[in-house]
């Protein structure tokens, strides 16, 4: 199919503004690899309840946009300290598998709740949509641009934490090397709690604006918690930036892929893109450094 | 006399108070009391032709057919009380033998093989799944046992089942049919259908073609996208650059939710249209109406300007009956039409003589005991149901039934048309 330049343009757009949306749950993902070392596939019901809690603050309570991102944080990042203090914690004496296992059967356990609570069926948010606008033969969402802007000053705001903040050094000499750490006297079960509730945050935060551009129902985690750990992986699981760049990565790679192939099988790139870096660069594309 | 029951809430009674004898047997029942089945196999030849007439019914009473499964007997049991209260059928009572299939292959065979070699049916209604139907299919067709289903997969009547099966469900080529006759009928000279990755999607793509073409329209292009994605903005984009007088996306309700909000923000303002199930009232009230509006559903439709469908209304005493029950109330009039015409109660039976009272010159009927009358005059029928005309093709699949077409406006669905 020959493809003409704004059309190029505009895969490239589209796939970088799902992939920079990808990529704020992607970091919490690869943050909680970095601290505590498992994936910790319960991200995908902190994604949904985050989308939920963010639902109650603008469809129950009235609040706009903004507010309602900052509930889905809070909120997705408080359910992940009790439930890693109640599920995960006890089991990761047993080891990486099993800790990972258990985090799928906790993820299936909250989407549940929220089934429960909610029910299965499609909710949006009372947010009008925009028709795009359009220039050059390209065409980009009021909205999206504003979920971009959202995404890139949660992430900003993460680098500045990490990096200059003590609470963020800690965390990241944690990550560096736990036994050092602890001689140090930075205490891991603290460091633990503040990175769950920080990864499962930001999967809430992530989880709403998947929302904002589609609608919410409990499976909305688990539909995109693939592409996140497909992230997360190409990018160096446990490195931050690693995960920002395997974002935009498997975002602009599966759309620009529809240029030869059929939108059927726009997944399969991004695992493609998985087996590629884990045979060229088994550490990811950053390696593991974790920041 | 009921055996041990688990479902008693099929504990059934007529008007008149009488026990009306619905079998639920389970095979927990069997299993646990071995001896109980054992003396239901024995007693049965004995009693086989002074006895009630026993027709299997397999239904979907739990699990995901849980809601229509139930209702799908009730419309059966009607038809069977009406036909008693009249005489019944060849001088004996019918009698139901139900078994729950639990929307589960593996359960179903086995609920099959029990009513094929305990009961001896000679006809099994209610198959509701298509994987439960494709499974309970070769045990029905292997002992000449005639299946009637609602099943929707087009590879069900392509099963070697010489016979044994018809199904009041339009498969994908139908749907296909009347579907590309009602877009062209709109005047929609271009379209452009999206489906889901499944396993309708490329029959569905190519009867679209074959009519809109027939018809005066053109599929100006079709592509197949993926579920469980976050955005479909790109397949949105290779759409609209055939420039579509219609969009037609044949998906389920979480991608056909995201694909209309697509569409609205791209601009496009031309009809959609969709299948019912992926575009429901939950999700027109998710959405802002101006996303919405003037969006096309479909949906196959009992026949609702038939006189069987006012029958069944008022046999069952409810307003609106769907094509689940209405395509039950026909299965089991067929089925004591069919024996009455044969004059004998067997698979065989009912396989070779089903299309003498379904279609052909006959005198048209609306009921099974309007039907048997004229049969006991000697006259010739033609079965017209409360689902539709109940005219079967040589695999055993209807060759027309009504659809319900509305369009969305103000957030609200609108009838179009029955047709």
């Amino acid at each position: 199919m020959p493809v003409s330049l704004p059309q190029l343009a505009q895969l490239i757009i589209n796939g970088v503004m799902t992939g920079t949306i990808l990529a704020v749950p992607a970091i919490g993902l690869t943050a909680i690899y970095a601290v505590l070392r498992f994936p910790n596939f319960a991200l995908a019901s902190h994604a949904t309840i985050g989308a939920f809690a963010g639902y109650l603050g603008n469809v129950v309570l009235g609040l706009p946009l903004l507010p309602c991102l900052g509930i889905a944080f809070l909120v997705a990042g408080a359910v992940g300290v009790l439930s890693d203090e109640a599920v995960l914690k006890p089991l990761r004496a047993a080891g990486f598998i099993t800790t990972a296992i258990g985090s799928i059967a906790l993820t299936i356990m909250l989407e549940s709740a929220v089934r429960f609570i909610f029910g299965n069926e499609l909710r949006g948010y009372d947010l009008p949509i925009m028709r795009d606008w359009r220039f050059w033969g390209i065409r980009i969402g009021p909205q999206q641009l504003e979920n971009l802007a959202v995404a890139v000053l949660v992430m900003t705001a993460l680098f500045l934490f990490l990096t200059f903040t003590r609470v963020g050094k800690a965390m990241r000499a944690v990550a560096d090397n736990p036994t050092l750490a602890d001689i140090k006297g930075i205490n891991a079960a603290t460091v633990a709690r503040l990175v769950n509730f920080v990864g499962m945050g930001l999967a809430g935060l992530g989880g709403m604006l998947i929302g904002l551009d589609t609608t919410i129902d409990p499976l909305i985690g688990f539909r995109t918690i693939l592409s996140i750990f497909a992230a997360a992986v190409v990018g160096g699981l446990g490195s931050i930036p690693g995960a920002v760049i395997g974002a935009l990565t498997i975002g602009i790679g599966e759309e620009l892929a529809l240029v030869v192939l059929s939108p059927n099988y726009r997944s399969a790139v991004g695992f493609l893109a998985i087996l590629l870096v884990l045979t060229l660069r088994p550490r990811g594309i950053l390696g593991q450094r974790a920041y | 006399m009921p055996l041990a029951t688990r479902h008693s809430l099929l504990a059934y009674k007529n008007k008149k108070g009488e026990d009306m004898s619905i079998l639920t047997t389970r095979r927990a029942a069997l299993i646990g009391a071995g001896g109980l089945a054992l003396s239901t196999g024995l007693r049965i030849p004995a009693r086989a032709q002074e006895g009630p007439l026993r027709l299997g019914v397999l239904t979907p009473l739990t699990g995901a057919g849980g809601f229509d499964g139930p209702r799908m007997l009730k419309a059966m049991q009607a038809v069977a009380d009406e036909v008693n209260a009249a005489g019944g059928v060849l001088g004996r009572k019918i009698e139901l033998v139900v078994e729950d299939d639990e929307t589960n292959p593996e359960a179903a065979v086995r609920a099959a093989h029990k009513l094929i070699d305990v009961d001896k049916v000679p006809v099994i209604m209610g198959t509701w799944a298509s994987a439960v139907t494709t499974a309970v299919a070769p045990v029905c067709w292997e002992s000449k046992t005639f299946l009637t289903t609602v099943s929707g997969a087009d590879s069900i009547t392509l099963l070697p089942h010489q016979g044994y099966l018809i199904r009041t469900q339009p498969n994908t080529q139908l749907q296909a049919t009347k579907h590309a006759e009602f877009i062209a009928g709109l005047g929609m000279k271009q379209v452009y259908l999206m489906s889901i990755q499944a396993p309708f999607s490329l029959p569905m793509q190519k009867r679209m073609d074959e009519v809109l073409a027939k018809n005066g329209s053109k599929l100006a292009g079709s592509l197949i996208y993926e579920k469980d994605k976050t955005t479909y903005r790109s397949e949105i984009d290779q759409a609209l650059r055939a420039n579509p007088d219609l969009i037609y996306i044949n998906g389920y309700a979480p991608d056909v939710t995201i694909m209309l909000r697509d569409l609205y923000r791209a601009g496009f303002t031309g009809p959609r249209f969709a299948q019912s199930y992926a575009v429901t009232q939950k999700v027109l009230d998710s959405l802002p109406p101006e996303v919405t509006e003037g969006t096309y559903t479909v949906q196959p439709s009992s026949d609702v300007d038939s006189p069987a469908f006012a029958l069944a209304e008022k046999r069952l005493g409810i307003k609106d009956p769907d094509a689940y029950v209405t395509q039950a109330t026909d299965w089991i009039s067929l089925v004591v039409l069919t024996i009455a015409k044969a004059k004998e109660a067997t698979g065989t039976a009912l396989r070779d003589n089903v299309r003498k009272i379904s279609q052909g010159p006959g005198t048209k009927v609306y009921s099974a005991i309007e039907g048997l009358k004229l049969l006991a005059e000697g006259k010739e029928i033609n079965y017209e149901g409360a689902s539709g005309p109940c005219d079967f093709n040589e695999i055993g699949d209807v060759t027309d039934c009504k659809f319900r077409y509305q369009l969305v406006g103000g957030g609200k669905f609108k009838l179009v048309k029955i047709s």
